[in-house]
């Protein structure tokens, strides 16, 4: 009886080890680290001291408002792949050929991405040509401070948004077409169709691409960054991870890299569960 | 749901505890060197052209430690200095260490031996010891000598009409020539300050030629006065080269590594503040321009009673760890490392301007003469002095400089704050 008892822990045992050992331990040492002094002060405790000097910084400002920028700049990012799926899905001519075409930009690693980037946006660069023949003055796409974000950003949305499209093809597997046929039968206009039945009968995988797009976003536009930006000009392009990887490798301060790694942890955590719950809740609604 | 909220619990009461927790520090020796083996981190010794040198300066070290072996680890040059601070966190890091001189060793001289009883008879053939020291004591030897000479092109000069063998003396003469080169379609330099690199070399370049030798002097020595005549009109200067067109397009845009080298070599640019060795320096450009057109000037005189001087400093050099177990066998494998025999290759082969100022270099072409030639004279550059902190803020205000969204004034401010010894 009793070890029938004990049994279950004894197979979650290994599962729990694993995860304590490698996940959660080291998160406790992280944080913990995060409350030590660097440079003359090192291992020595320091109370809040690294939480003050990050908030303080105004590169971290800048990183963090960075992040809120993103937040903003989802609904393009979740927009873009949703119409392109919904014209591939209306069957416009060639849509086959779109198919795999939007998915290409998806293989490729964000280095190479930013490299192909960094030619076409360069001042005196092919994109700057184009804009000159039609009389445009050139734009310093990575040199303006205003601009660059929005440029590395846009490259983001242009390198990742073939894996949204393909989620948002899935979700129109299973659209009722009788759905469709019947409003156009209604005389309901493109628009129509789109925002009173499309729409709402695409709720969860838009909900899908939604939490997906925006840890994408958070995670992964590190490379980007380095090869496009390094977070300049004028540290306009400094997003939170980025400024964790320089104050460890360059400024040697890894405490200070740990605190604003638990600053970036308690975002992500934050982020997750507020979008944890809307998903369980539309679950719940269909 | 219960569970959950019970795992959660348990999750916070770990963060939370572990916050008061103890502080970890570097652990002293535990490991290092194991019986009759060194290792070695640099990123240089995975290149072809640093093959020979490699190998002379093992075979170099093998005559007086036959037991020893000693292994040397490449690692990548980007992530060099992170590798090395995890390393260093645990307190398990390699016997000898390859150092960029300035900020990043003075940084991490807690981490290092103090090699000077070690290297004494080196002293005199080796220069640009500056680099790798602080408060009086030397943490590496230098291998390479690193500096900014004011590279220019020749073929331009001729073409606009200027003599290209009278460099300009003064910023006037200077700005007279930049005036016939535009004539002639080209910018008058070549600017990449993507990376914040643009000012570095700006400020070492031409440094000699603005600042009076004691504002100089005092600024290498530690003393730095932002607000003084010299420094402020160094940054005015920066404003006003990019304000009046000199520098080529989109500077902020444009990266040092390699965009702005490639400017200067394919002609677009008349002048470039390049590096000595390794790369943007004269073997590079002598590939592009050919050895006769490629000419070195001192910094023009911008400010009455300033000497300018070449701006170098030790470019790499070779440190010991603290918790290596026999210092005297790590310093002997660094004096291999800088033995006149191995320096030589590394000059021939990789193009560096070694820190051996016996090695005969007439057979590079005239600016390699003439870079060696102006050695003597020659004083550390002047962002070499910086703290990475300072250097990294300097180079998003000089960018904030270019686009006007800062006043000098107010970029002096930050700086000498930041410059301030914490």
């Amino acid at each position: 009886m009793r070890g029938e008892r004990l049994a279950p822990y004894v197979l979650v045992a290994p599962a729990i080890l694993i995860i304590v050992a490698l996940r959660l331990w080291p998160l406790a040492l992280g944080v913990n680290f995060s409350f030590t002094g660097d440079g003359d002060r090192d291992g020595a405790v320091v109370g809040l001291d690294n939480y003050i000097d990050l908030f303080r910084d105004p590169l971290f400002q800048t990183a963090l408002r960075n992040v809120g920028l993103l937040v903003l700049l989802l609904p393009i990012a979740v927009a873009i792949p949703g119409l392109l799926a919904t014209f591939i899905y209306l069957r416009v001519p060639g849509h086959r050929f779109f198919r795999s075409v939007y998915f290409f930009p998806a293989v490729l690693s964000p280095v190479i991405v930013g490299a192909i980037f960094n030619l076409l946006l360069a001042f005196d660069g092919p994109l700057n040509a184009v804009l000159g023949t039609v009389g445009l003055g050139p734009v310093d796409w990575l040199g303006d401070p205003d601009v660059a974000m929005f440029a590395v950003v846009g490259v983001h949305i242009w390198a990742t948004f073939g894996m949204a499209l393909v989620v948002f093809l899935a979700g129109f597997a299973t659209l009722d077409g009788a759905l469709l046929d019947a409003a156009r039968v209604d005389g309901a206009s493109l628009p129509q169709v789109i925002w009173h039945v499309i729409i709402p009968g695409l709720s969860r995988t838009i909900q899908f691409v939604f939490v997906t797009t925006m840890i994408g976003m958070l995670t992964s536009m590190f490379g980007l960054l380095y090869v496009m930006t390094s977070g300049g000009p004028e540290g306009s392009t400094y997003l939170p991870e980025y400024f964790i990887w320089i104050q460890q490798g360059q400024m040697n301060r890894p405490a200070l890299a740990s605190a604003a790694s638990t600053v970036l942890f308690v975002i992500m955590l934050v982020v997750g569960l507020l979008q944890l719950s809307l998903l369980r809740r539309a679950v719940k609604e269909s | 749901m219960k569970q959950r909220a019970l795992w959660s619990a348990v999750l916070i009461a770990v963060l939370a505890m572990s916050g008061c927790g103890s502080a970890s520090g570097p652990k002293e020796a535990d490991k290092g060197s194991n019986g009759g083996k060194l290792v070695v981190w640099d990123w240089k010794s995975g290149d072809a052209t640093a093959a020979s040198y490699i190998k002379k300066a093992k075979a170099d070290f093998a005559k007086s430690h036959p037991d020893t072996t000693v292994e040397f680890v490449a690692q990548p040059f980007e992530q060099y200095y992170t590798l090395l601070g995890a390393a260093i966190q645990a307190g398990k890091g390699p016997d000898v260490m390859l150092f960029n001189g300035g900020g990043q060793i003075r940084d991490r001289v807690d981490s290092l031996v103090a090699i000077d009883e070690y290297i004494a008879g080196d002293k005199q053939r080796l220069a640009g010891w500056d680099a790798f020291g602080k408060a009086g004591k030397t943490y590496a030897a230098p291998v390479t000598l690193q500096g900014h000479p004011i590279y220019y092109n020749k073929a331009l000069y001729k073409k606009a009409g200027l003599n290209p063998d009278s460099p300009p003396r003064t910023w006037t003469e200077f700005l007279a020539n930049c005036a016939a080169i535009a004539k002639a379609g080209a910018k008058c330099f070549g600017q990449g300050n993507k990376e914040g690199i643009g000012i570095q070399f700006f400020m070492s370049g031409l440094g000699s030629g603005i600042l009076t030798p004691k504002e100089y002097d005092d600024w290498i020595a530690g003393k730095r006065d932002w607000q003084a005549p010299g420094v402020k009109r160094l940054f005015q200067l920066w404003k006003e080269v990019s304000d009046a067109g000199l520098n080529t397009d989109g500077a902020n845009s444009t990266a040092m590594f390699n965009d702005a080298f490639a400017q200067f070599q394919s002609g677009k640019a008349a002048h470039m503040i390049g590096l000595m060795s390794d790369i943007g320096h004269w073997k590079d450009f002598n590939e592009f321009l050919k050895p006769e057109n490629v000419g070195v000037m001192i910094a023009p005189v911008v400010t009455d009673g300033a000497t300018p001087s070449l701006p170098y400093d030790g470019g790499i050099g070779y440190a010991v760890a603290k918790w290596t177990k026999d210092p005297k066998l790590a310093a002997d494998l660094v004096r291999s490392l800088t033995s006149t025999d191995a320096l030589a290759s590394f000059y021939a082969d990789a193009g560096a301007i070694a820190s051996d100022t016996t090695i005969d270099v007439s057979t590079a072409g005239p600016a390699v003469a003439t870079i060696v030639a102006d050695l003597k004279s020659g004083k550390p550059a002047l962002h070499v002095a910086l703290s990475s902190k300072t250097i990294d803020l300097m180079g998003r205000l000089s960018q904030q400089l270019i686009s006007g969204s800062v006043t000098v004034d107010e970029a002096l401010k930050q700086l000498a704050a930041s410059d301030k010894p914490a």
